[in-house]
């Protein structure tokens, strides 16, 4: 499905990750696998540090360190958030929304909106168009977007699959009107038949948490997993990404008359260095356009990887002067998203770490 | 498709000097999720062919590795 948006801009753009940081190699001591294939998945896949949170840390906890930072340094005033949207898999309560809870713990205003929004690695994207969307109305001046998560939370310490690529943190973005006549094409796509790749299969009412949901079941290749934990099949989101990302991205550019060498970047959601290496591949575009890095250094924080590319990569950059980038950001839904737009003269691009 | 070429890529997946198309894929100590994960790449880069990685759970040999993708091309 095709969007277009007009006169609308980032901001800025703040990403919070917690000061707790895990190894790769160090974790993998706790499991039962050879050392020099652990050094191998290293070196392909690009797995080595990652933030994660320490127990009991929620992702109201990681928004509210990053909204406070903004406020108290003067980039973002208290009385100018009309809006307040909270992208989350692991919110703190079923109810009530986690962005009402940041809200009252911030003492906002109460002449604003606060929604919450159940998505995963396509939810930057998909977030963003809501704020475009929410600043039609003459109302509405400044949105905050929060991407955030704590997955790490609910993975399995006994499976390889996944423990030691998760990481956890917090993006504020501050979406507003533009001056200039800006045009911004977004597409996006959804196959809930497929939703069983990407899962945490007990804890809503559908399997509620129980001893049994809680209770560690051998799931091959000596890996533990208890239904309480995320489930990802990892071959087939491979093969996800290859097959739906790149038609994706062509039918954006071509619909709005952009070759792909007119590209500045090409920002991307952040699985891994490996299957970010072969999208480029089969896109045809140089690995230094479509930068890989942030799983080695942060791990895989879901909706918080693209603002992580942004403030680790480009950080000066995108203060300073604007570039033409392409967003993909794909993943649980299955969902998979991609935007064209001028990204730049942004306020701030920081990250931070929640202490 | 190039049989040879296709067992020298096997080859280098699975970090060892030579693959046989008799041999079992199980009995190399390279044969775990990251080379299944490699082989998917490998399918779809160089044979434009998109396999499921239960199906090459599926296969016991380097030779049925090949002809289950080489029958995707068809």
């Amino acid at each position: 499905m095709n969007f277009t948006f007009h006169r609308k801009r980032i901001a800025g753009v703040l990403v919070v990750v917690p000061e707790n940081e895990r190894s790769f190699s160090e974790d993998m001591k706790n499991f039962n696998f050879p050392e020099a294939r652990s050094l191998k998945l290293k070196e392909v896949m690009g797995y080595d540090k990652r933030r994660v949170v320490e127990p009991g840390v929620c992702v109201s906890d990681l928004a509210v360190f990053g909204l406070e930072h903004l406020l108290g340094e003067g980039l973002l005033k208290r009385d100018e958030i009309d809006a307040l949207l909270l992208v989350t898999q692991t919110p703190d309560h079923f109810m009530p929304a986690t962005s009402s809870l940041i809200q009252g713990r911030l003492g906002l205003k109460q002449d604003m909106l606060c929604l919450d929004i159940n998505l995963a690695c396509a939810g930057f994207v998909i977030g963003l168009m809501q704020a475009f969307m929410l600043l039609e109305q003459e109302s509405v001046n400044k949105v905050v977007l929060i991407n955030a998560d704590v997955l790490s939370r609910k993975a399995s310490p006994k499976d390889r699959n996944i423990y030691p690529l998760i990481g956890d943190g917090a993006a504020i973005t501050i979406i507003e009107r533009d001056d200039e006549d800006s045009v911004i094409h977004a597409s996006v796509k959804t196959d809930g038949s497929r939703a069983g790749a990407l899962i945490i299969p007990a804890g809503g009412l559908r399997l509620p948490s129980s001893p049994e949901t809680a209770h560690l079941e051998e799931v091959g290749d000596n890996n533990l997993r208890a239904k309480d934990h995320v489930f990802m099949d990892g071959s087939a989101i491979f093969n996800f990404v290859q097959t739906e990302v790149p038609p994706l991205i062509e039918n954006l550019l071509a619909r709005a008359g952009v070759t792909s060498e007119e590209v500045d970047y090409f920002l991307c959601h952040q699985p891994n260095r490996f299957m970010l290496e072969k999208l480029a591949d089969k896109m045809k575009v140089p690995y230094a356009r479509m930068p890989n890095n942030v799983v080695e250094h942060f791990g895989n924080n879901g909706s918080v990887t693209i603002p992580t590319v942004m403030a680790y990569n480009l950080r000066e950059r995108l203060q300073r002067e604007q570039l033409q980038v392409c967003l993909a950001a794909y993943g649980g839904g299955l969902a998979w998203s991609a935007m064209l737009l001028k990204l730049g003269k942004l306020a701030f691009n920081n990250i931070i770490e929640y202490k | 498709m190039d049989k040879q070429e296709f067992y020298q890529r096997l080859a280098e997946i699975l970090d060892v000097e030579e693959v046989k198309p008799e041999n079992v894929l199980k009995d190399f100590d390279g044969w775990d999720s990251l080379a299944i994960l490699s082989l998917l790449a490998m399918a779809d880069a160089k044979y434009g062919v998109s396999v499921k990685a239960e199906e090459i759970r599926a296969v016991v040999t380097a030779e049925d590795l090949a002809r289950l993708i080489e029958a995707k091309r068809k």
